[in-house]
């Protein structure tokens, strides 16, 4: 196989500025939402004593999840042999260590006393997933960056190990994740055992889709030549992972509905008509798994565009599905007498409210510019895009 | 040494180590360990007589907000509650009879607040007490969301007022809940919600120490037969319930 050269990006493109300047002031943006929570306290927030866990936590795990998609195409070359796919190895295991740095942020930044970060390090609990997850994103980060270290030594041998013990990791991470709120038996809502496996599946999807429009985006703005048929067939990977995440999620809820106890809250998520089972049927079912299957399934004309728009779907439903995992199982109250209509002055037996404040949003927009940020700057100073003859040239 | 004793001493010397480790996190109660509480010679507990329990009255409560500091914002969404008063009606009979009870923190021999907590700032104390390092504790909010009993809630602000020095001054950011009023009970007192329930007249409390046969709330308990909230989840509270 002909060697690839890699380069940096030049960088001094007045897009490529105006780009930098945009990701840049989003972040501070996010920042400054940031810092406003942790000066007057969580109730700048939507959240409250019912539903304690907002959209950061939403913004978090979304971004757990598409990092493995970046990270499972890096070691498509790697480790699964598909030297096709080399060109992008650097550029997506980059992105898989900044998408979790990103999620790092989004879930510390969100604590009551983000100050003590250093706490967890010196306390742990090994029973507590969270404590868990903290040690597997750290230890993922670092093998994330190893990873990509030892391809710019290409030492090939390592870059294998490693890309092995990196999917590895990601599959821990994976499940770690799920398990947050998987594991909780108070809530009807969180409590599954398969909540670490389809977290798995949609991070596939989402991961993967996320890359199929970072690939294209990054190389049509770099001027550089991307072989289209790498990004059809990384469409046709995104159509085997909504298989799975589309039969997970069936099961997980035809699981739930079977059983009477549980007929009120799945009533309540799939049929109340309220913006929860919105957000299930149109943008979880719909946006994330119905309509880019449709697309990508439906015809063979213009692929790449499709694949395109069935990829921009997936990682706006995968958001949703994120939303539906998080926010439902709070709003509904938990249950402390069975069968018996609770009143109290705490909202004991009421379905909470929440919906995302604006300072909630700007802290999850600017975390997520401010990933994209570090990649943009990455890209100037590290080798990581591959050398191709030029194409037309558009904004670097 | 019995086979038994042996365990309870590797048990304690265990919790000692782990306290020696984790000392310096400590300021406001000391000694951590889940287990053995059963051996333990005082295992706090509290039943409550919902037939005794006043519709009307909220003395208990009243008497926690006083004593533990504990913030109204005048909005119920940021409120904070260590203890609330709750009405239940059966949900498919007509006009059933409703009963009135207090709510608060069940003490579970296993709580999965505990379970849950990233830097184990949350412990159970010797005698049972489940407590929160608030030193340590870094807001993450996920025992709000694994607690079944919605026993706790966030500082969701700054609170200035500080009516009773004896308990420590709340900062935003953190997570608390009832204490049990461990700071009187070292100091041979009863829980604050206790002592009004029975000043009050309603009689509908009954603290003491679940592992002393000799006491009030062992007897009642015996005669009784009160039950904890959602038993089926395995926690074992120590808060127990009679006529609900």
């Amino acid at each position: 196989m002909k060697k690839i050269r890699y380069v940096a990006l030049e960088g001094t493109s007045g897009g490529y500025i105006a780009l930098l300047g945009a990701l840049g002031a989003l972040s501070l943006c996010g920042f400054w939402a940031a810092w406003t929570m942790f000066q007057n306290g969580h109730h700048v927030t939507g959240m409250t004593n019912s539903v304690p866990w907002g959209f950061p936590i939403v913004v978090a795990i979304y971004l757990v999840g598409l990092s493995a998609g970046s990270l499972v195409i890096s070691a498509l070359s790697s480790v699964f042999g598909k030297d096709d796919f080399k060109p992008f190895s650097r550029i997506a295991a980059l992105l898989a260590a900044l998408l979790l740095i990103g999620a790092l942020m989004s879930i510390i930044l969100d604590w009551g006393r983000p100050e003590r970060i250093m706490v967890p390090f010196f306390h742990m609990n090994p029973r507590s997933m969270f404590s868990l997850n903290g040690m597997l994103y750290s230890a993922y980060v670092a093998i994330c960056f190893v990873y990509l270290w030892a391809m710019f030594k290409e030492n090939e041998k390592l870059v294998k190990r490693l890309g092995l013990l990196a999917v590895f990791w990601a599959v821990l991470v994976h499940s770690g994740t799920g398990a947050i709120f998987g594991f909780v038996g108070a809530r009807e809502l969180y409590h599954s055992p398969l909540l670490p496996p389809s977290f798995i599946a949609a991070a596939l999807s989402s991961g993967t889709a996320l890359m199929i429009l970072v690939l294209y985006l990054t190389f049509k703005w770099a001027g550089k030549t991307l072989d289209e048929n790498l990004l059809k067939q990384l469409g046709g990977h995104l159509t085997i992972f909504l298989v799975v995440v589309a039969y997970l999620i069936l099961v997980e809820n035809l699981t739930r509905s079977y059983w009477p106890a549980n007929y009120a809250a799945q009533d309540f998520l799939l049929f109340s008509g309220n913006k929860y089972s919105l957000i299930f049927w149109v943008g979880m079912v719909g946006c994330g798994i119905v309509f880019p299957m449709m697309i990508l399934f439906g015809s063979s004309a213009r692929p790449l565009a499709r694949t395109l728009f069935a990829s921009a779907l997936v990682v706006a439903g995968v958001l949703a599905e994120r939303y539906i995992i998080v926010i439902p199982g709070q709003v509904l109250p938990v249950d402390i007498f069975p069968g018996m209509k609770v009143v109290s002055d705490f909202q004991d037996g009421v379905i909470a409210e929440y919906s995302v404040s604006s300072a909630e949003a700007i802290y999850g927009l600017g975390i997520v510019s401010f990933v994209f940020f570090l990649y943009a700057v990455a890209l100037k100073f590290f080798e990581l895009m591959p050398e191709t003859e030029p194409s037309k040239r558009e904004d670097a | 040494m019995s086979e038994m004793d042996r365990r309870g001493f590797v048990k304690a010397g265990l919790a000692v180590l782990a306290g020696t480790a984790l000392g310096n996190g400590i300021t406001l109660f000391q000694a951590r360990a889940e287990d053995g509480q059963d051996k333990a010679k005082t295992r706090w507990g509290l039943v409550i007589d919902a037939n005794k329990c006043g519709e009307k009255c909220s003395e208990c409560v009243n008497a926690c907000r006083t004593e533990n500091n504990v913030p109204l914002f005048g909005d119920p969404r940021y409120d904070g509650h260590w203890i609330r008063k709750a009405t239940i009606t059966p949900e498919n009979v007509e006009g059933g009879k409703s009963t009135s009870l207090p709510l608060l923190c069940n003490h579970c021999e296993h709580p999965p607040c505990k379970h849950v907590c990233p830097t184990a700032a949350t412990f159970v104390r010797h005698d049972g007490i489940v407590l929160i390092d608030k030193h340590r504790c870094i807001g993450c909010r996920y025992c709000m969301v694994a607690c079944p009993y919605k026993a706790r809630t966030f500082v969701f602000k700054n609170s200035e007022a500080w009516p009773n020095p004896d308990v420590p001054k709340r900062s935003k950011g953190v997570v608390e809940k009832c204490t049990f009023c461990a700071h009187r009970l070292d100091k041979g007192q009863t829980p604050a919600c206790v002592e009004a329930c029975t000043k009050s007249g309603e009689g509908a409390m009954i603290f003491g120490n679940l592992n002393d046969p000799q006491s009030e709330i062992h007897r009642y308990i015996k005669e009784n037969a009160p039950h904890g909230l959602r038993e089926d989840f395995g926690l074992k509270p120590k808060v127990l319930y009679k006529g609900v």
